[in-house]
């Protein structure tokens, strides 16, 4: 059922935007009724396309006098619900905000509008000799905004860090419609307002620019594919290798599940029988990279490696990541719905998790297979079913919450990279006592004191006293 | 330390032994309108604002276990009392470390670091403090308790108060614990010397750092009376416009191979004249780089973009040649240390160096003044930019009495 708008926001948003970029038709709005967390729908009533921070921060007013909730969205990647219009409201779409406006290279910072894709600044920095270093797997898609907004991560959040670590300023349209620049200069005095955005989901403003640090290209790579046998050798192996003080860039696990399907899929020749293949990659100036790779295939023979592939070329390089980054495509081929839960844990527990994992598949009925940025104990369990099927439907959730509640029993968390969106707001009371929730509902408040930000994500409501 | 104390207006110090005590001697202040300044190993006590109003110094001196050093895991848990030292030791225990520069380790607690946003040299290549504190416990201005984070590297959950107290100078609230990711040691350090004959080599030097294969660990351009005559750099050629030292981490391979690649650079600038500081000084010379700061004269730091260093800095000297500086040069921070009368500090602050910062589009802000010398929160902090509404918002909520350090941190400005 949607909630029409008032005729009169309608004319408006028209107004300001022009027709075209005010879509309220019921067929037009289904495209927005979700995004990658399909599990729940809601219609928006209405999803408007401005191309200026002055239009969004109008557009903002107009929903505060009109009383209507305000659903910022960039590419509907979010994988927690993060974009679902809850409460109906307008959806407020940054995609047409994408251009690149500035690459310093003597600064080391580029500046791009929120909407602009991940992969289109990519493509931007070729040959420049830098990079932006977050790479979230839904980088071809997924806008700079988005990854903002969630505190994107990627495989090579291990060495490099997660979005917050490359964001130096923000423009970002507040509840009350104000406008607030945040310039990237260094050590600015007051409050970190630029490390609380980041990773708020649209629930304290919406980011209509960002400021991104580049990162200089490293030298070269060594890149390894390493197949175990066990799971346990596989995970004990990636604990060694951070406990001999290495950091790679990159150290990425996928299960035999997910193996199976990935053969399936791409005939890369992997074994069916192994647990577990580990890719890892180093990289910097050539001249250390040999000796730090030998200590690293030494120390996973000494856990059993049943096979080490090392990429001797750049073409090497891409065809060994080729697995990983297909991999969760290739879920396809074993069901027609999946859902990819995002759990953190000590690194040292990710044994401990994947087991549980196992048992929880087994409990439940319901297959689960597994990619895991490793390194950071991140992971990424895939519960693989019909969502035609209501039962299976209620087994994934009930799934979902053991394995997640068992994250936390780690001394882990819910999410490392999804966010919390509304998939998980269940489990903020289990995370933080009352007081810590208090007093992030203050921070909320503080920037979006009305509550038409992005309601129903992130927090869940204020416990009454 | 009473002298340094003395710099607050305090009728008492307590000492609680645990979260708990804080948040009760919090909640008592609050209930008495009493202000409360958080006491750690007062190395940065002169930042900010005077404090006027007499009120109770709450100190973290007992609060300075070890809860978890997780070592395979990268992170340290401990109660914000710990003294940067203490850590380090603990650290070191397991060939690991928090790679950031904190002048006065011996005293300077681990609260303090976070609280006052502490950082040096190695920015470059690591980052500040923000980008290691990953979880904290805090008491607000009402005394109540109040965690975020967690112990995971990776965390989404909820919003990040983490990075919400750090550099809030304890204004939200009392730092009472934190977990910390680390890092391991590296396995060599050395540094580079080169001289800057003249801006324009300075400029040229610094942007192709840029470019170079060599990835420094630290940028630091030296200029000035407390560098001259450095007894680990050597005299500075009177013709100079300062030093250069490029610091570089890692592993040894990595380390000289760097080293031998920006020689050789510098080599083609023969004015430039780099050399290597001996292996047995590196240490020496790093902890110079980081405890430099003469409380005894005017200390402040200019924030810009990198690229207008050259520019902040070439205005500062020829305004002011008595100055010293010390530049991150790669991260645009920009330290100034002058002597002053004390009675023209507020026109040098406003009148002289505001403006010149103004004209490169970058901020001044106080780290210290000499004793005796009251600044406000504005002279202090300077004009405040983008969110200065929300921050008071914040504040309002954390500490509505605003009992917790008054009049230091940037509110009202």
């Amino acid at each position: 059922m949607i909630q029409l708008l008032d005729s009169k926001l309608v004319r408006e948003l028209r107004s300001l935007l022009g027709s075209n970029w005010v879509l309220t038709d019921p067929s037009d709005l289904v495209v927005y009724e979700c995004d990658g967390f399909t599990i729940e729908k809601n219609m928006p009533s209405g999803v408007v396309f401005p191309t200026t921070v002055d239009e969004v921060s109008e557009i903002v007013k107009l929903c505060n006098r009109y009383d209507v909730p305000v659903v910022p969205r960039g590419a509907g990647t979010s994988l927690a619900g993060g974009c679902l219009p809850k409460t109906g409201g307008l959806v407020l779409m940054l995609t047409r905000m994408k251009k690149v406006i500035d690459i310093n290279l003597r600064d080391r910072l580029a500046v791009v509008e929120a909407g602009t894709p991940n992969v289109q600044l990519v493509h931007a920095l070729a040959g420049s000799g830098y990079h932006f270093a977050p790479d979230p797997s839904s980088q071809g898609a997924s806008t700079i905004g988005g990854n903002v907004a969630t505190n994107a991560g990627g495989p090579h959040t291990l060495k490099y860090g997660v979005t917050v670590n490359h964001v130096l300023g923000l423009e970002v349209v507040l509840g009350d419609g104000s406008i607030v620049r945040i310039t990237p200069e260094d050590d600015l005095p007051g409050l970190d307002l630029v490390g609380v955005l980041v990773g708020s989901e649209g629930t304290l403003g919406i980011i209509t620019k960002v400021w991104v640090r580049l990162t200089p290209n490293p030298r070269e790579f060594r890149t390894i594919r390493v197949v175990f046998d066990t799971l346990d050798d596989a995970t004990v192996a990636i604990s060694d290798i951070i406990g001999e003080g290495i950091v790679p860039a990159a150290m990425e696990l996928m299960d035999q599940g997910i193996v199976a399907a990935v053969e399936e899929a791409y005939n890369f020749g992997f074994p069916l029988d192994a647990e577990a293949i580990v890719v890892i990659e180093i990289d910097g100036p050539s001249v250390d990279l040999d000796r730090q790779q030998r200590r690293i295939v030494k120390l996973c023979e000494k856990r059993n490696a049943r096979e080490v592939l090392q990429a001797t070329t750049a073409e090497d390089r891409v065809k060994l990541w080729k697995c990983r980054k297909m991999a969760v495509g290739a879920v396809g081929r074993l069901s027609p719905s999946y859902c990819i839960q995002d759990g953190v844990v000590p690194r040292t527990k990710l044994p401990h998790i994947l087991r549980r994992i196992t048992e929880i598949g087994k409990k439940f009925d319901i297959r689960i297979v597994n990619v895991a940025h490793a390194g950071d104990g991140n992971v990424h369990p895939i519960l693989l079913f019909d969502e035609r099927d209501k039962e299976q439907v209620k087994k994934v959730l009930a799934a979902g919450h053991e394995l997640l509640q068992e994250c936390i029993d780690c001394h882990g968390s819910v999410t490392a990279e999804h966010g919390i969106g509304i998939e998980k707001l269940d489990f903020m009371e289990k995370l933080f006592r009352k007081s810590d929730l208090a007093a992030m509902h203050n921070v909320k408040e503080s920037f979006n004191p009305t509550g038409h930000l992005n309601p129903g994500k992130l927090l869940p409501e204020r416990a009454t006293p | 330390m009473s002298t340094k104390k003395s710099f607050l207006p305090l009728i008492e110090t307590v000492t609680p032994d645990d979260q708990t005590a804080a948040s009760d001697a919090i909640r008592q202040a609050y209930e008495s309108d009493t202000p409360v300044y958080p006491l750690g190993g007062l190395t940065n006590i002169r930042i900010g604002g005077t404090a006027k109003r007499p009120g109770i110094g709450l100190s973290t001196a007992n609060l300075d276990r070890l809860i978890d050093h997780a070592a395979r895991d990268l992170t340290i848990t401990v109660e914000a009392g710990m003294t940067v030292a203490k850590l380090a030791k603990h650290l070191t225990h397991e060939r690991q470390r928090l790679p950031i520069d904190v002048p006065s380790p011996e005293s300077a607690t681990v609260g303090g670091v976070v609280s006052a946003n502490i950082c040096g040299p190695r920015r470059y290549q690591y980052g500040t403090i923000k980008d290691y504190v990953i979880g904290v416990s805090a008491v607000n201005g009402l005394g109540q308790t109040l965690s975020g984070g967690g112990r995971v590297v990776k965390n989404a959950a909820g919003y990040d108060m983490c990075r919400l107290l750090t550099g809030s100078l304890g204004s939200l609230g009392l730092i009472t614990q934190v977990t910390l990711m680390v890092r391991p040691l590296p396995e060599a350090s050395a540094m580079v010397v080169g001289n800057f004959p003249d801006y324009e080599t300075a400029e040229k030097l610094l942007r192709e750092l840029g470019h170079s294969s060599a990835f420094p660990t630290a940028i630091e351009w030296l200029s000035g009376p407390a560098w001259d005559n450095n007894p680990i750099l050597g005299k500075c050629p009177s013709s100079s416009v300062g030093r250069l030292v490029i610091g570089f981490e890692g592993p040894r391979a990595e380390v000289d191979w760097m080293v031998e690649q920006l020689e050789g650079q510098w080599r083609l600038a023969p004015d430039v004249a780099a050399k290597t500081v001996p292996e047995a000084e590196v240490g020496s010379m790093w902890n110079c780089l980081t405890d430099c700061v003469d409380q005894t004269l005017l200390n402040v730091k200019i924030s810009t973009l990198p690229s207008r260093t050259v520019e902040i800095v070439e205005s500062i000297r020829t305004d002011n040649p008595d100055c010293s500086i010390q530049s991150h040069a790669g991260n645009g921070i920009t330290r100034v240390q002058m002597a002053t009368d004390p009675d023209d500090i507020t026109d040098i602050l406003n009148q002289k160096l505001r403006p010149v910062v103004s004209s490169v589009s970058g901020h001044l802000s106080v780290i210290s003044v000499p004793n005796g010398v009251d600044l406000s929160a504005s002279d202090a902090w300077g004009a405040i930019g983008g969110g200065a509404t929300v921050m008071q918002a914040i504040k309002d909520r954390f500490d509505p009495k605003r009992l917790l350090n008054p009049d230091r941190f940037v509110y009202g400005i």
